[in-house]
């Protein structure tokens, strides 16, 4: 089980909620999977039986919640895939621990709970690691819609290959469309992107684009898009 | 102290204030055993190799358990990159691995280049070969004499220094600096190799050669080195899986996994050069694996020298001081002197990049120590902990 295709299947089968194909050239990863923070463990199990190797958990703070991505590589053959969980819930954030399966994210998680407050549930040493132990956890984050970015607007998870009707990531009704924003550079269309795809719902993700580049309009600006966020999430 | 238990020797409340020692000192003696000592290693002790702090809770001479403190060094690499330009955050590159400055160069530097598809010229590919692997040697051999300096042998790190001092001569030509080095520009490299800069290199090798026959016969054969590492210290190629560890330390459990092999980036696979791998999974499988690497470096130099084409050292329209990073996502991973190097940008198309994690080999190949040093003799620890070769700016970023 070495092909993007079988592992798309195979995190199909273990609940994800869309399994996309950013473009490798670009980006590095041959294939990301959206797991649901309940289907995460059992994602990491056939990948761990795979013979892939986690190889660093990061979190990024979005308008739609916190995204954490785990990018697993094989040590036998090359093959980079990333594993995605979506947290909403920015107040109280919980996404259960990989620290059973791969011991090594112990760490890692304790990393993204420093810097961002992500509860990992199962987590068996869950203190800070790299900020001080006594210190309040998270410190404080990003804030305002100026400078928090929405991750429908930019687009960079790339084309659902496969997305069940729970994912909300991509407007665009899944199997008929690929995911909208699937190729956010509305200047460079990228080769492996599908034409009918395109002319619909990429026409938000282009339109956002070219407000992040005057500095000083950002502030203005920025403010738009991420209200339109807000309306299409609910 | 009345209330003295051994079951819980820094006190029994969790408020701060309450407790002998501190945090991490406290929530480590919650699991200790009747019997145990608890001891801090570090963060000030030379073996630890700046500012590393391991708990360890030892029953006479035996480590019992471990664990690592980390974040006297964090420095906030990753949000430092969320203020700057792309281009400003270069420099950073050569502060977080001070040993392997290169390696740290080459995986930002691709990682926005692979995002925005620029391409960089012949020349520079082979002056970044170049000086990556001149820096590898530098670095191996910075580890070398500390951790036979950590064994207790002080002779060979004066020879490992006095071989160094000769590569900072090389880079400083090209560089600008002898350790934190911000070489790579986005396109290509900062400066081009002058014709000292390979008469340097030229001349580097031959000798370079002689003395790793030097430290065969002084160092590697020595029967007492030997004892100190052979069968200590053991880190299976499961064990490597779990925790995500890499570069040699992985070599040295019989995985032949090298990223200049296994996903060939830059002109890697022009040169004709050997990964070499122990299945030994101890000590001084890790010793060798370091040692031989230093010789294969040395023959992608040569290689390297000997090939380099005239032309540009940097790409026409090079990226400017104020450009900006194409929106999307890149990791881009390279084989840094202590293992996997990933830089992982997130990009929103502004003045800065949204987001950048950084992905230090250190930090997962520290991960697994506390498994690795578990009942074995507190002087083994401490071999087991100089061979996995920690630069602690590396791992608190």
């Amino acid at each position: 089980m070495s092909t993007p295709e079988a592992w798309r299947d195979a995190f199909k089968e273990a609940g994800a909620l869309a399994v996309t194909r950013p473009d490798p050239a670009k980006s590095g990863l041959a294939l990301s999977a959206h797991m649901p923070a309940g289907s995460l463990v059992a994602a990491a199990e056939k990948l761990k039986a795979g013979g892939f190797s986690l190889l660093f958990i990061t979190t990024a703070d979005f308008t739609e919640g916190f995204l954490v991505t785990y990018v697993f590589d094989s040590f036998t053959e090359h093959l980079r895939m990333a594993l995605r969980v979506l947290v909403k819930d920015k107040s109280c954030p919980e996404v259960p621990s990989l620290a059973h399966v791969y011991q090594g994210a112990e760490w890692h998680e304790r990393e993204s709970y420093d810097f961002y407050g992500v509860i990992f549930t199962g987590n068996p040493n869950l203190v800070p690691i790299l900020l001080p132990g006594d210190d309040p956890i998270p410190p404080p984050h990003r804030k305002g819609p100026d400078v928090i970015a929405s991750i429908r607007k930019l687009g960079f998870l790339g084309e659902a290959e496969w997305a069940s009707d729970g994912w909300e990531l991509a407007p665009a009704p899944p199997e008929t469309k690929p995911a909208a924003g699937a190729k956010p550079a509305a200047e460079k269309p990228a080769a492996g992107a599908k034409p009918e795809a395109k002319p619909e719902t990429e026409k938000p993700a282009a339109g956002a684009k070219p407000e992040a580049k005057p500095e000083a309009e950002k502030t203005a600006a920025g403010a738009k898009p991420a209200e339109a966020g807000k309306e299409e999430g609910k | 102290m009345s209330n003295f238990s051994f079951l819980n020797p820094f006190g029994v409340l969790d408020e701060p204030g309450t407790y002998m020692g501190d945090f991490y000192s406290h929530n480590f003696s919650k699991k200790a055993k009747e019997g145990t000592v608890i001891l801090n290693l570090g963060p000030q002790h030379p073996s630890t190799h700046g500012v590393l702090r391991v708990l360890v809770e030892l029953y006479g001479e035996y480590v019992m358990r471990s664990e690592p403190v980390l974040g006297y060094l964090h420095r906030s690499h990753e949000k430092m990159a969320e203020h700057k330009t792309a281009y400003g955050f270069l420099p950073n590159m050569g502060r977080v691995d001070y040993l392997n400055a290169i390696g740290w160069n080459w995986a930002y530097a691709a990682s926005c280049e692979q995002l925005a598809g620029i391409q960089v010229p012949e020349r520079a590919e082979y002056l970044r070969v170049i000086s990556a692997e001149l820096n590898r040697i530098s670095s191996h051999l910075v580890w070398w004499g500390a951790f036979v300096l950590d064994l207790g042998a002080f002779t060979p790190i004066l020879y490992a220094f006095d071989d160094r001092e000769d590569l900072c001569d090389i880079l400083q030509r090209v560089t600008g600096s002898r350790l934190t080095m911000n070489y790579f520009r986005f396109g290509g490299v900062g400066a081009d190799g002058d014709e000292r800069f390979f008469r340097l290199i030229r001349e580097f090798i031959p000798r370079m050669r002689e003395r790793l026959k030097m430290y065969r016969a002084l160092v590697t054969d020595n029967v007492i080195l030997r004892r100190r590492l052979e069968g200590i210290g053991s880190m299976d190629a499961d064990m490597c899986l779990r925790y995500g560890a890499t570069g040699p330390i992985l070599r040295a459990a019989g995985v032949r996994r090298d990223v200049r092999k296994a996903i060939p980036y830059g002109i890697y696979d022009r040169f004709d050069y050997e990964i070499p791998v122990a299945d030994r999974c101890d000590n001084f499988g890790r010793y060798w694996v370091r040692v031989e690497e230093i010789e294969q470096s040395l023959r992608i130099v040569e290689q390297a020298v000997a090939q380099i084409p005239e032309g540009k050292h940097i790409v026409d329209k090079a990226p400017k001081p104020a450009w900006k990073i194409p929106a999307g996502e890149s990791v881009f991973s390279v084989e840094g002197a202590r293992g996997e190097i990933s830089v992982h940008v997130i990009s929103d198309g502004g003045k800065s990049p949204y987001r950048v994690k950084l992905r230090a080999p250190g930090f997962s190949n520290l991960a697994l120590f506390a498994e690795a040093a578990e009942g074995t003799l507190l002087a083994d620890a401490i071999a087991t902990l100089g061979s996995l070769d920690l630069v602690i700016p590396e791992i608190d970023r």
